[in-house]
């Protein structure tokens, strides 16, 4: 009786012990968060209505003054890939725990938070502008939540027609007389786009984007920010193409996949020679 | 001891026999329904094979096609713009759903689209089954959500038996409401116009006129409203007046081609006498404006149709050819189809 009284305080004892450190000392997962600073070159938007005083305004290389009363996007897929080129996925498959909007007139929705992201050292960041081919189909039963915060009567971002999502909704204003834009982009492909086999038809709007951060980021005992920066000035004036709104290469009102691509190649990259498009990684704090 | 195990014996089998009783319904006898493959139509969509129409199936989806809780505030149906009467098309300019909120085109008519490649004026679904949630979540159409509809359904009672019959259990899905909505469409087969009697040899013959009139159909109209669906299905830009909404591209609007900008599916001919007006967003109030507008020229484009640009941006008549063309088109209305 004395010696298993002495084994079962010992046992405890070292249950005790064992979880004090791992709560203490290693840490196997944290968080990253990602932060996203929407700019024109260097300076954070501010949004304004037609004749708004303090909406931030940027000129386009066309010399096209513009400003923005509504900028939101979808970011989906997102990957952190090791120091040692291993790639952890975040939910990739599963946009109600892997998607979010961000809205650029709610703050709350500039930061995302990553959760239970191994412990270790990470040297880029992968994601997406918008929803992949095979998950962007409004399925509701499958995705409520993320379904419901896209559809919300405050962010419209389900483009009916197309069923699927919006992957950019910007509203704004531009030359001096304030004439109105509004650019929306979004898929319509059937099939996987360069696969004679299964394409069809359509526009694939998607752009996967890879960030190398300036610093590697360490998930430890600290939770790291990664702060990105999306630079709009990039929508007119980008790396593919140098657009001029109304009577220059593109309609103010990009509503259908028409001309459309002009405007996602420069937001997210063309794919083969780009694959950042406005996007780039600012700081990361450990 | 012994007297616990004898009540407990006969609990059992009270319980067994309770069990027995309440066994499940044997499931329904839900045959599959041929398609009437009427002559020299072309071959069925693809996805017809993997959604074959069943008595119950079909059943269903008439009920859901008529089912006004698919909309936000229970007012509209499928059958509210696709009503029988306009062989399942209706005679607004361009469409009206909830809240009389008006939609960007003029509604088609839902008719032999078992045999179509492609559904909508731009083309943008491929198959009938991924067709529904287009109204259910468009806001000028029902303004609803498909879980939003289930819901509904479910706290009907009724639907779950009709489920049930239809695909063996009672579960609402997504997928089972798409799936019969569209075995229903592929059932609503329209062949029995005057004219497909006059080439079955059943005793009918055209008058002059409709012989006149399809004589100079063949030469002006059949190179596009070809096939004996009326529409030989591609995109083309006729010229017509442009609808001015930004959602509007035409075909580009899927495909993002500029050389598809404005071009729309060449819609079918048959029962065109009901579907009154005409064009993408109801330009037409009647064929002989439809006649008249290519007779008096329609509007240039980079990507007007060649057979158009050939013929000097035209398709020349003269009233007599308009009046004959017309009497032929309504050798197309299959009264039967549309309960007339």
């Amino acid at each position: 009786m004395k010696t298993s009284t002495k084994y079962s305080i010992l046992f405890v004892a070292i249950l005790i012990l064992i979880s004090c450190s791992k709560d203490d000392d290693n840490p196997v997962a944290n968080n990253v968060t990602l932060h996203f600073n929407n700019t024109f070159k260097n300076t954070t938007i501010v949004l304004g209505d037609a004749t708004s005083s303090t909406a931030t305004a940027n000129t386009s290389a066309e010399g096209q003054v513009h400003h923005f009363s509504e900028l939101k996007y979808v970011i989906s897929n997102i990957r952190l890939v090791k120091a040692d080129g291993s790639e952890i996925p975040y939910n990739i498959s599963d946009l109600d725990k892997g998607a979010t909007v961000v809205d650029h007139s709610k703050a709350q929705t500039l930061d995302y938070v990553l959760t239970n992201i191994p412990v270790g050292e990470y040297r880029q960041l992968k994601f997406g502008l918008g929803v992949k081919p095979e998950l962007n189909t409004l399925d509701e039963a499958r995705f409520p939540n993320f379904y419901a915060e896209a559809g919300a009567n405050d962010t419209k971002m389900h483009w009916e027609w197309g069923t699927g999502y919006r992957f950019t909704k910007i509203e704004g204003f531009y030359d001096t007389d304030h004439k109105q834009l509004s650019i929306h982009t979004g898929s319509t492909v059937e099939g996987t786009n360069g696969e004679p086999d299964t394409y069809t038809q359509g526009v694939d709007a998607y752009r996967d984007i890879t960030l190398t951060l300036p610093d590697n980021a360490v998930v430890g005992r600290n939770a790291p920010r990664i702060t990105i920066n999306a630079d709009f000035d990039k929508l007119l004036s980008g790396k593919t193409n140098t657009i001029t709104l109304g009577a220059g290469n593109a309609t103010p009102s990009i509503h259908t996949a028409a001309n459309m691509v002009l405007f996602v190649d420069n937001l997210g990259g063309n794919g083969p020679s780009d694959i950042s498009g406005m996007f780039s990684v600012s700081s990361v704090e450990n | 001891m012994k007297k616990v195990f004898l009540i407990l014996s006969i609990l059992l089998l009270l319980l067994s026999c309770n069990r027995e009783d309440i066994i499940e319904p044997m499931p329904y006898d839900n045959p599959e329904i041929p398609l009437d493959i009427p002559l020299g139509f072309p071959q069925l969509n693809s996805s017809v094979d993997g959604n074959r129409p069943t008595k119950y199936g079909v059943e269903l989806g008439e009920k859901l096609f008529h089912e006004k809780k698919f909309s936000g505030n229970n007012t509209i149906s499928c059958s509210s713009c696709h009503n029988r009467s306009s062989a399942f098309a209706d005679n607004n300019v361009q469409a009206i759903g909830i809240h009389g909120r008006v939609g960007l085109r003029n509604t088609p008519p839902i008719q032999n689209l078992a045999f179509m490649k492609f559904y909508n004026w731009d083309g943008n679904k491929l198959t009938l089954e991924s067709q529904p949630l287009v109204p259910i979540i468009t806001q000028e159409e029902m303004n609803s959500s498909i879980m939003e509809v289930i819901g509904k359904l479910r706290n009907g009672g009724e639907y779950r038996e009709l489920f049930r019959k239809a695909f063996g259990d009672e579960n609402i899905t997504p997928d089972r409401i798409y799936r019969s909505i569209a075995q229903y469409e592929y059932t609503l087969i329209s062949a029995n116009s005057k004219y497909d009697k006059v080439k079955r040899n059943e005793g009918e013959a055209f008058t002059e006129s409709e012989a006149r009139g399809y004589q100079v159909f063949q030469q002006k109209c059949e190179s596009c409203h070809s096939t004996e669906l009326f529409t030989d299905q591609s995109f083309r830009n006729v010229g017509f007046p442009p609808n001015t909404s930004t959602e509007e591209a035409g075909r580009a609007r899927v495909t993002g081609i500029p050389a598809d900008y404005m071009s729309f599916r060449v819609p079918s001919l048959r029962n065109a006498e009901y579907t009154a007006p005409y064009g993408s967003f109801g330009q037409f109030p009647t064929l002989k404006a439809v006649l008249d507008y290519f007779d008096n020229g329609v509007l240039d484009a980079d990507n007007l149709d060649p057979i158009l640009k050939e013929n000097g941006n035209r398709i020349l008549l003269i009233e007599q050819e308009k009046e004959d063309i017309i009497s032929f088109i309504k050798t197309l209305s299959d009264s039967t189809f549309v309960g007339k």
